[in-house]
């Protein structure tokens, strides 16, 4: 870390460095003075250049959030730091400085150039979110592992790479490695790559390449395959449904259930057991189906309500985009006349007619945007009725008789027979009649009957209470659902009104401007 | 020959100038001086030019056999093998008990004399031959190049059969015939093409026999039907908004509404009855002969070739008609090159009720028995029938002892057509049909120096003497035109061009070709590189329609003023007209937001002012508009202003920060002015393509010079010429030609002279002096010498190559004055 000019004072980046050095690069010439007179906003600066200011530590930055290039290169930079809020970085110059590991450029997505040429790095990583890389220079570095260059394959935009200086230069194979490794690169430490390098780089890692990329291509499969399954469980959930269409339910049901498991070594049970999950499994996977079928009624109702309301957004456009083309005509030729008139009598009368002019576009613009509130509010609220409904109906459907309290039913039918298992065995244990062998846990649970009957009412109310539970959800999401979609609707349109309404009120009031200056200006002449 | 003469001209123009005076002065010397060796040269070509007579070839205007040179027809056009001898019998033999068994019928057509007086079986006249040509090888091709390639003669007699029925073989030498030539050499094409063709011998209607389409329409102007596209009928959506509530008065709208229908159905009334007037008025007048013309015309029968149908073809017009057209009045008999049937059935509804089953012996009589029949559709009934009726075909038959007796082979050579004459179709290239109040000209392609094909007049009138419209179809052309259409009354032209053209022009609207006059250019925009797809011109102004361009342009248009007035001579070149405006629209580029992309710019030069206008949010009724003035570039204290805020008002629909700042308005009103040098400079660059356009138009309108305009410019204006003049025109033209000629050989002779004067001055003096020279004079003479021969030799040669030459010009130019469509009439008359 010691440097010869280590005596000089580490420079701190501040705003009177940054402010000079803004002027100094901004605008020149004529431009130039415009911008003194105005002062520069840090966060309009699209470049800046801090050089050769012996700065240790990057900060203060923050403000330039539109910067695209900075550089930075020729300073005693120790540590990547502070850029976090730089996303429109495009170009980025770290080279001359001391920086050890690559770090704190995840936020910079848009950088296409890095240079880090000349630093103390020794292995490329934490560059992960650099997609659109194009050239990346890192020579003069401590990289000395060759393998280290497989990591830059993921950038697939990459075509001009700097490694020279690095101790892997020195291996023999380098080159070759380096050409086989990242077949899209076209220029190789600022030299064009040629194909007589390429082909015997591809001959030589011919099989590693071969075996690398089925690597690569598997863990991209698996990938595709777990967003697909993640994507087709997002589906269902918009239905509400997820994880019923199987034993999902039924096996978290007895996932906590103590007593069931031990129940479950009663003879009889398993087969009881085996039906009722059967049964239980259907009736969940016909709530799933019909689930499934009212999100698509749901979806298709929305999409028809939207798409209406598009059509007449857009005809009310139309109209008013010929209102304000029809009135521009009028309001050009009334310009025009009073323009190239003398007469200050006439010069008046024109003036005001067009001032009743405005104010007749005005009235008309508003008549025409109350007039789509009118229609707006009434087709607005008939669609909220019918979703309301739809939505009712999914809940009743699914808490009706078919589907969710059929579930109850079975359960309760359920425990009555494994009450009168549980009995039997009680009985016959009591009467030592019960010759099969069982763990000692669950022959402890028939020592009275009490037990035996709190054991299995426990385990009928658990499944009862995460049947209700699994019920509650569906309902609460859905009119959830319900209440943001419609008051989505609501406060899209009310939005829609104000902004509207605004556009006219400040159209007008431009127009009313404009033609004030008018008569200022023609007063002056 | 324009070329030949733009030669002579281009020599003498160029040799005239250099020393017009001294010719002059030379020639009066020569005649005196001349040697007896060069007068005599001269004399020999003026002699030779005047001997020239030029031999038009005559124009029988029958086609007879008289006018048939049989010398050179083969034995089997001379003489009759045994066989057809005894087909001959048989015919006679049929046409006897025809005549016998039905009295009121006609004759029939069996066996009428060839061109060597030798009477001929009409079935052995058809000669099936394919043809070597791949165009020929369907139908509808080979009926147009028949009825291109021969001339139409009419019958002899309206009602009767024709005594004579040439071969094909005399028919295409003399590219002449009446309707039966022309269904024998179309029927033997299409048989030999595979077709189950058939001539036929009836009667038609007299437009089809004289061939009068005068009342027809002219199928290129027929325009296409329109496909009416069916309506969707829009269902009203669930949450569709209802409309606004309609105050006005129900009443008072249906009042309206009852009215204007009322208007509207008395209009349509009166539209109505006046085209009936203009139908009832174009009726052609009841034809005294109608249904006893007769006619030959061309059956097929479906079946073969893939022929769904059956159909009649008109050789004459090469169009095919339904077998129950009106225009065909009945039928007496068809053959093919096999047999021969007699139509049994009654004629009284024209072909309209005719069944085309030839195997049915009740509808149709065969002449020969045996030959494969083409149809054996009998009905059950129909053979009991038969059965009762078999006597008289027994009769017919008993008599025929030969029961397999087979048609002869055709005497007729096989058909065969020239190459040349394939190409060249019409006699002479060219050929004329009239239409209804229409014209049509074809010729065969470079017939014609400038690619001229095809040229339809359309007429005002029935008389056709006003013309309307021309349009004319070109080939082969340079600068790729395909189309040009000039209205007559507006005097607007039309041209249409194929892909190639040097500038992908695709269509040309204009009324002079005037640099700055009103036109309208359209263009192949996929294969300019400035994706020029339209450019409209006015006096004032110029307007041009891009597409698919990287800057989003897609109009410009620049209204310009009037030029200043310079007192140097200025050309358009030199001195611009002044651009008042410009006006740039542009689509929306996807990639900026709509209040950074500029819609519309306009560059108010005079003014100094730029107007942008940016596009439209996509929810927004409002755009941002910014105004820059460029003036006031010093305050009032001298100081020079860079910007200040009353240089640039805007209006934004969503008011941003940046934008309010000096700095931005400064780069851009910057930006701006560069795009105003760059909008001007294309704008040049396109009026500069304008006038390279009219360049390359002029040359290809000089290559057409018109050789008879300085004659005609002395007769008086707007006159029809009389015989007399156009003679005396013709001579003029001839005379001054000739003198051309001889003027230039005078040229070359005179030049040639001066040149061996010199050299033999030269030659003297170098004698003299020989011995005093030194090398360099010496090399001097001796380079003078082998150059001075040179252009001797050179002078020679161009003298010998006119004398030769010159003649041939004389010929072409007086052989085109004859075919010139001015003159042609009065000279042909004359010759």
């Amino acid at each position: 870390m010691i440097r010869l000019y280590d005596t000089i004072e580490p420079n701190v980046i501040d705003e009177e460095l940054l402010k000079l050095a803004v002027e100094e690069q901004g605008p020149q010439e004529a431009a130039g003075q415009v911008a003194k007179q105005e002062g520069i906003n840090f966060k309009d600066v699209k470049s800046l250049q801090l050089d050769f200011q012996n700065i240790l530590r990057i900060d203060n930055l923050w403000q330039f959030v539109s910067l695209r290039k900075l550089q930075l290169d020729n300073n005693i930079i120790e540590k990547i730091d502070g850029l976090e809020s730089l996303v429109n970085l495009v170009w980025l110059d770290l080279s001359f400085n001391n920086i050890e590991t690559i770090e704190g450029l995840d936020t910079l997505v848009n950088l296409e150039d890095l240079s880090l040429f000349s630093n103390r790095i020794a292995k490329m990583d934490a560059m992960d979110s650099l997609v659109k890389l194009q050239v990346f220079s890192i020579g003069n570095n401590m990289i000395d592992n060759l393998l280290n260059v497989i990591y830059l394959r993921r950038f697939t935009y990459l075509r001009s790479l700097n490694l020279a200086g690095n101790p892997i230069c020195d291996d023999e194979e380098y080159k070759l490695f380096v050409t086989a490794y990242l077949p899209d690169l076209v220029y190789l430490d600022f030299r064009l790559i040629d194909a007589h390098t390429r082909e015997l780089g591809d001959a030589k890692y011919q099989y590693s390449i071969y075996e690398l990329k089925h690597r690569e291509n598997q863990i991209q499969a698996k990938l595709e395959e777990e967003q697909a399954t993640i994507a087709e469980l997002e589906k269902h959930k918009a239905a509400y449904v997820e994880y019923l269409n199987g034993p999902f339910l039924f096996d978290s049901l007895y996932s906590e259930d103590v007593e069931a498991a031990k129940l479950a070594y009663l003879p009889g049970v398993p087969e009881l057991l085996e039906t009722y999950k059967t049964k239980f499994v259907e009736i969940c996977q016909n709530i799933f189906d019909y689930g499934l079928v009212q999100q698509e009624k749901r979806k298709a109702e929305v999409a028809i309500f939207y798409e209406c309301l598009e059509e007449a957004l857009q005809e009310n456009r139309k109209q008013g985009l010929k209102e304000v083309e029809d009135f521009d005509k009028i309001y050009t030729a009334y310009l025009n006349t009073i323009r190239n008139s003398n007469d200050i009598q006439f010069v008046d009368t024109k003036m005001s007619e067009c001032a009743e002019e405005i104010s007749r576009l005005f009235d008309r613009l508003m008549t025409l945007e109350m007039q789509l509130v009118e229609q707006l509010e009434e087709t607005i609220n008939n669609f909220e009725r019918n979703i309301i409904d739809m939505v009712g109906v999914f809940v009743e459907n699914v808490q009706g008789f078919p589907t969710m309290a059929q579930c109850r039913d079975l359960e309760n039918h359920h425990h009555e027979k494994l009450l009168e298992i549980s009995i039997n065995t009680l009985e016959k244990i009591v009467k030592s009649e019960f010759d099969e062998d069982l763990p000692d846990d669950v022959r402890a649970l028939f020592s009275d009957k009490d037990t035996v009957v709190n054991a299995v009412g426990a385990s009928h109310d658990i499944h009862l209470l995460k049947i209700d539970n699994r019920e509650d959800d569906l309902i609460t999401n859905v009119t959830s659902w319900c209440t943001a979609t419609v008051d989505k609707v609501h406060n899209d349109e009310l939005d829609r009104n104000r902004k509207r309404v605004k556009e006219i009120n400040q159209y007008v009031d431009h127009l009313q401007t404009d033609l004030d200056n008018m008569d200022f200006g023609d007063l002056l002449d | 020959m324009e070329v030949l003469k733009e030669k002579v001209e281009e020599e003498e123009a160029a040799e005239r100038e250099a020393e017009a005076e001294q010719a002059a002065r030379r020639a009066a010397e020569k005649e005196r001086e001349d040697s007896i060796l060069s007068q005599e040269e001269l004399l020999d070509l003026e002699q030779k030019l005047s001997e020239i007579e030029v031999h038009i070839p005559e124009i029988p205007v029958a086609f007879t056999k008289s006018t048939i040179d049989t010398s050179t027809l083969p034995e089997s056009y001379r003489t009759n093998t045994p066989k057809e001898e005894l087909l001959i019998q048989v015919a006679d033999n049929f046409s006897r008990q025809y005549a016998h068994l039905c009295p009121d019928r006609e004759p029939l057509f069996l066996h009428p004399l060839n061109e060597c007086n030798i009477p001929k079986f009409v079935s052995t006249t058809v000669r099936p031959t394919l043809m070597p040509y791949p165009e020929l090888y369907n139908w509808d091709s080979c009926a147009e190049f028949v009825s291109d390639f021969l001339t139409m003669v009419p019958l002899p007699s309206a009602i009767q059969l024709p005594e004579y029925l040439f071969s094909p073989t005399s028919v295409l030498k003399y590219q002449k015939g009446n309707c039966f030539d022309f269904s024998v050499l179309l029927c033997a094409m299409l048989i030999g093409a595979g077709y189950d063709a058939y001539c036929v011998s009836g009667y038609a209607s007299q437009e089809m026999c004289l061939m009068d389409l005068t009342r027809e329409m002219c199928p290129l102007l027929k325009k296409p039907k329109k496909v009416v596209e069916e309506k969707e009928k829009v269902i009203p959506k669930k949450y569709a908004i209802k409309p606004a509530r309609d105050l006005r008065s129900k009443f008072e709208l249906a009042q309206q509404a009852k009215k204007e229908n009322e208007l509207k159905a008395a209009e349509e009334k009166k539209q109505k009855e006046e085209k009936e007037k203009i139908l009832e008025a174009n009726k052609p007048p009841p034809d005294p002969m109608h249904g006893l013309r007769i006619h030959a015309w061309v059956l097929i029968l479906s079946g073969k070739r893939e022929v769904p149908e059956s159909f009649f073809i008109d050789p004459f017009t090469a169009r095919s008609y339904k077998t129950q057209d009106e225009h065909f009045l009945g039928i007496e008999s068809i053959w093919n090159h096999k047999n021969y049937w007699v139509n049994m059935q009654d004629c009284w509804n024209g072909c309209k009720d005719l069944t085309f089953d030839l195997g049915d012996p009740l509808r149709w009589e065969f002449l020969l028995f045996g030959t494969e029949k083409p149809y054996l559709s009998l009905m059950e009934e129909e053979e009991e029938e038969d059965l009762a009726e078999d006597d008289d075909i027994e009769n017919l038959d008993k008599e025929d002892e030969n029961k397999n007796f087979d048609m002869p082979c055709s005497w007729v050579e096989p058909i065969y057509i020239s190459p040349k004459d394939f190409e060249t179709r019409s006699p002479q290239g060219k050929k004329v049909i009239q239409y209804k109040q229409a014209k049509l000209e074809k010729w065969t392609p470079y017939l014609n120096s400038n690619g001229l094909v095809c040229r339809l007049t359309i007429y005002e009138d029935v008389d056709c003497l006003k013309p309307v419209e021309v349009r004319e179809w070109y080939k082969n052309r340079e600068d790729t035109l395909e189309m040009r259409q000039m209205d007559k009354i507006s005097n607007w032209t039309t041209e249409y061009f194929k892909p190639g053209h040097f500038l992908a022009l695709r269509v040309h609207t204009y009324k002079t070709m005037i640099p700055e006059t009103e036109r309208t250019m359209e263009f192949y925009h996929q294969a300019r590189v400035d994706g020029l797809v339209k450019r409209t011109e006015t006096p004032r102004s110029m307007t041009e329609y891009y597409e698919g361009r990287a800057d989003f342009l897609t109009y410009r248009h620049i209204d310009y003023g009037p030029r200043s007035k310079k007192f140097s001579l200025s050309t358009a070149e030199t001195n611009p007209r002044p651009m008042l405006k410009i006006t740039e629209r542009f689509n929306r580029n996807p990639e900026k937001m709509a209040d950074d992309d500029v819609a519309e710019r306009i560059f108010v030069v005079s003014d100094e002012r730029i107007q942008l206008r940016y596009h439209c949010r996509d929810d927004y009724i409002t755009v941002s508009t910014r105004e820059f003035l460029k003036r006031n570039e010093v305050d009032n204290k001298g100081n020079k202003i860079i910007m200040t805020p009353e240089m640039c008002i805007s209006y934004e629909v969503e008011p941003r920060e940046h934008t309010k700042k000096l700095l931005f308005q400064y780069e851009m009103m910057m930006d701006l002015k560069n795009e105003e040098r760059l909008s001007k400079h294309q704008v040049w660059e396109s009026e500069m393509e304008e006038r390279q356009a009219q360049e390359e138009h002029m040359r290809q309108v000089e290559a057409d010079l018109d050789y008879l305009a300085p004659f005609l410019v002395q007769l008086p204006p707007g006159e029809k010429l009389t015989r007399w003049q156009a003679l005396r025109l013709k001579d003029e033209c001839l005379n001054d030609f000739k003198q051309r000629l001889i003027d230039k050989a005078n040229l070359i002779q005179s030049r040639f002279e001066k040149e061996t004067q010199e050299l033999q001055k030269k030659q003297q003096w170098y004698q003299e002096n020989q011995v005093t020279m030194t090398i360099e004079d010496e090399d001097a003479y001796l380079t003078y010498c082998s150059q001075a021969m040179f252009r001797i030799r050179i002078l020679e040669q161009r003298l010998n190559r006119h004398k030769e030459l010159a003649p041939h010009k004389y010929l072409a130019l007086e052989e085109k004055l004859y075919r010139d469509p001015r003159l042609i009439e009065y000279l042909k008359v004359f010759v």
